[in-house]
């Protein structure tokens, strides 16, 4: 059993409340640092070798020490929970049940940062969870872990929540402060990072909501202690939200040392994929990182057992792996189309393309297009080549990271999945009722029978 | 500008110039000119903040500074990546440079709606001249292209939202020329437009220079719409005195005949507004719309059009006199002719009548 530092009072009994988590232990790193230096605090961090859990997988702490600070210009720290990528809903479930292990983080993070106010930007679906973070906002005020000299510190901050209206893209950072200051959400260009010019013009580090729940355990127990958990520089516990065809969907706290195939098929976890049905493929963290097939993701090109962790997962570059990323893990099973679903997440990256830099507006759209026509066995053999060829003219072209997030779907789709592709375009009357299925890339390991 | 410390090396395609701190690599190239220049249909370097859109001024960074030469790991947009001192920059001579770049231009004409022969701006658009420089002959595009549904935005500016390629200059004009901007951009992805909010229409006196600005046809000026092709009518610099505040007065009238068609800021060899004393030249509503009598402007000269485009071609060039030597040989003396060709050439014999030669003249019919 691994060990659990954010879940690990995720069942007791009203831990939503205050009184609970404060009975549990809540609000513990929050006295532990307000007595240490901020300059100590962002140390702290830095030896845990915590890495941004959003998806890039940044080092937080470097992060941190990037942070501009002249004189006389206020700094903030806002907390990225415009979680909207498919496959991805651990910061979901962190918010709704354990809304205070946020606040607790945030406080600690804003006393290390200097921000004497905070933002936490949540995607405007979670509408409900916006209700329970300012009810937890409330009660923290209240017990003086919020406001002015904050448990007789002198350290003043205060927190507030500010809810999206519905758009992927402002869960890229500069788009998030965008629309955080009221614009519309467009990316920035970058330099100037937000480290330097942020939200308003001020320096600015913007977090996940993962990163800053997991600095509570690196303040209770010490950068050092945080960064034997793990593997190499995978430290720490990592959040999954497993879904698609296992008998187990859910969220899994992971110690970065357990391997795919374990994740998969222990009952502690996934517990296998239902109706004995065998893996075709999976998507390690979240929709815009690469596709595997299931003889990739199990062992890595060079036979050894992948492991969830960052380095693990991303063993062989784009060519032969994949990326950690969010944590969204999403398990496809024999019965399921790989050109259907690739399909159905570039209609989602063509409908969340903000539409400011040519390659993307145009780019997601027209392989929108072209994949639905394979998918509808409308489509030439030529089709698959253009695709190929438009990923590639997104890829790196953009302003922010969604062109990149729109074309390793298709890319790595085309790159184990030819075939099916090909299959469609020669087949054009069976794509439609048969499955082209497992074929030569199949599950190359037992399903345990047990 | 002239006394600006110049101490940023930086190369590009193999050309070093020494530049002013903070100058990016797109301004840095322009200094330099011709083919080193990336193209730029976003950035406008009299408008704050834009630039980074298009993506047609992607450049190859072969060395990021003479401090840490290590190569950009992507392509950069020139527009808005400051140099620093020793970088090397790669635009035509790179090798993945022309191909982001194709790769571009088939992007914003996916959607295009390529009515060249019926668009105001055929033969000043930047984006045919993109498209002829950059793009690759055909699309590989086969699906319907997007449509809008039309939108009056006023008496003066016709909006033609299927040719937008959504650079967002004239956002932009709107929020550092006017105090108020009722346009913008509305939705998002390959459905965004411009558009006022909630169909109003856009009236303020310097709302004209969007049209200036504007690299492609999206939008034109209703006076002029469908009147002339830019290539029949001929440009003339001319200035009147002005009394709207901030309008420079100075314009380019485009002339057929008397007639003045359009007329339309000073543009310089980027297409962009030209400036004077170091302002930009923007020009009102009531000198662009309301002026269209000779008299009422004073007229400098032929406008001489500097920009590589279908308008510059062939004509208004300055003429290149050949090297006189004349005057040179003869030590200043310039004769008007240096010998008597009447005594020298048959031609003009008197003795020979010219009615009484058949046909075509031959120099035996003079050798009589």
């Amino acid at each position: 059993m691994a060990r659990k530092l954010l879940l690990e009072k995720a069942h007791v009994e009203g831990i939503r409340h205050y009184d609970v988590y404060r009975r549990e232990g809540g609000y513990r790193s929050v006295e532990k640092a307000l007595k240490m230096q901020p300059a100590d605090i962002v140390e702290e961090v830095k030896k845990s070798g915590l890495r941004g859990r959003g998806g890039a997988g940044f080092p937080t702490g470097m992060k941190w020490s990037f942070l501009a600070k002249p004189d006389g210009i206020p700094r903030y720290l806002v907390c990225n929970a415009d979680e909207s990528e498919p496959g991805t809903f651990k910061d979901r479930y962190l918010m709704e049940f354990i809304p205070h292990i946020l606040i607790e983080g945030m406080i600690v993070s804003s006393y290390a940062l200097g921000s004497n106010s905070s933002y936490i930007y949540i995607r405007g679906e979670y509408d409900w969870i916006t209700d329970i973070l300012e009810a937890a906002i409330t009660e923290a005020k209240q017990n003086g872990w919020l406001g002015k000299n904050i448990q007789g510190s002198g350290f003043d901050m205060e927190l507030y929540v500010q809810r999206g209206a519905g758009a992927y893209i402002c869960g890229e950072e500069t788009a998030l402060l965008e629309s955080l200051e009221g614009k519309r959400g467009n990316p920035r260009i970058k330099p100037p990072f937000p480290a330097i010019k942020g939200l308003w013009g001020c320096p600015t580090v913007v977090n996940n909501v993962e990163t800053l729940a997991a600095v509570v355990p690196i303040i209770n127990e010490g950068g050092d202690e945080y960064a034997k958990i793990g593997v190499g520089r995978s430290t720490g516990t990592k959040l999954i939200s497993a879904c698609g065809n296992i008998n187990k969907p859910g969220i899994y706290e992971i110690d970065m040392t357990i391997s795919v195939e374990e994740f998969i098929y222990s009952d502690e976890y996934c517990g296998g994929i239902p109706n004995g049905k065998k893996i075709k493929a999976c998507i390690p963290g979240g929709s815009s990182v690469p596709i595997l097939p299931a003889n990739l993701l199990l062992t890595t090109a060079k036979g050894e057992k992948r492991l969830m962790n960052y380095e693990s997962l991303s063993d062989g570059g784009f060519a032969t792996g994949s990326m950690m990323g969010s944590g969204g893990f999403i398990v496809l099973d024999e019965d399921q189309c790989v050109v259907r679903h690739t399909y159905s997440l570039a209609r989602f990256y063509r409908h969340e393309s903000c539409g400011q830099c040519s390659p993307c507006r145009e780019g997601t759209g027209w392989m929108e297009k072209i994949l639905l026509n394979i998918e509808k066995g409308k489509g030439k053999m030529s089709d698959i080549d253009l695709l190929w060829d438009i990923q590639s003219k997104i890829e790196g072209n953009t302003i922010c990271p969604l062109g990149d997030a729109a074309a390793w779907p298709v890319a790595a789709a085309i790159r184990h999945f030819r075939d099916e592709f090909e299959w469609h375009v020669n087949n054009p009357e069976k794509c439609l009722t048969e499955n082209f299925g497992l074929r030569h890339y199949a599950d190359p390991i037992h399903v345990p029978t047990n | 500008m002239s006394d600006e410390i110049k101490n940023i090396k930086v190369t590009i395609d193999n050309i070093t110039i020494d530049v002013a701190p903070g100058t990016t690599i797109l301004n840095a190239a322009r200094q330099i000119g011709g083919d080193v220049t990336p193209p730029a249909m976003c950035y406008y370097s009299k408008l704050e903040g834009s630039g980074g859109k298009c993506r047609t001024c992607l450049v190859e960074v072969a060395a990021g500074s003479a401090a840490d030469p290590r190569p950009m790991p992507k392509l950069v947009a020139s527009c808005r990546t400051t140099v620093m001192d020793g970088m090397v920059v790669k635009n035509m001579t790179s090798e993945k440079v022309p191909d982001a770049r194709a790769g571009v231009v088939e992007f914003l004409l996916l959607n295009h709606p390529l009515d060249c022969p019926i668009c105001d701006q055929a033969g000043e658009c930047h984006l045919q001249d993109l498209g002829y420089d950059h793009g690759k002959e055909g699309t590989r595009y086969q699906f319907a292209r997007r449509t809008f549904k039309k939108e009056d935005i006023g008496p003066y500016i016709q909006l033609h939202m299927t040719r937008c390629i959504l650079c967002y200059r004239c956002t932009y004009v709107a929020d550092q020329l006017t105090n108020k901007r009722v346009h913008g951009i509305v939705d998002r992805g390959d459905h965004a437009a411009i558009s006022t909010y909630i169909s109003k229409a856009i009236e303020n006196d310097f709302s004209g220079n969007m049209i200036d600005v504007c690299p492609v046809g999206a939008l034109t000026d209703k006076t002029f719409r469908f009147k002339n092709r830019v290539w029949f009518t001929k440009p003339v610099d001319a200035h009147r005195n002005c009394t709207t505040p901030g309008c420079c007065g100075k314009a380019t009238l485009w002339l057929r005949g008397d007639e003045v068609f359009r007329v339309t800021a000073r543009k310089d060899e980027w297409g962009e507004v030209q400036s004077y004393d170091g302002k930009p030249g923007w020009i009102c509503n009531t000198c662009r719309f309301e002026t269209k009598k000779t008299e009422s402007w004073k007229i400098e000269g032929v406008t001489t059009i500097s920009r590589h485009s279908v308008i510059g071609a062939n004509k208004y060039k300055t003429l290149e006199m050949p090297n006189e030597t004349v005057k040179r040989v003869m030590k200043g003396v310039e004769p008007k002719l240096l010998m008597d060709i009447h005594s020298i050439s048959n031609v003009n014999n008197p003795d020979i009548h010219l009615s009484d030669i058949k046909g075509p003249a031959h120099s035996g019919d003079f050798k009589k």
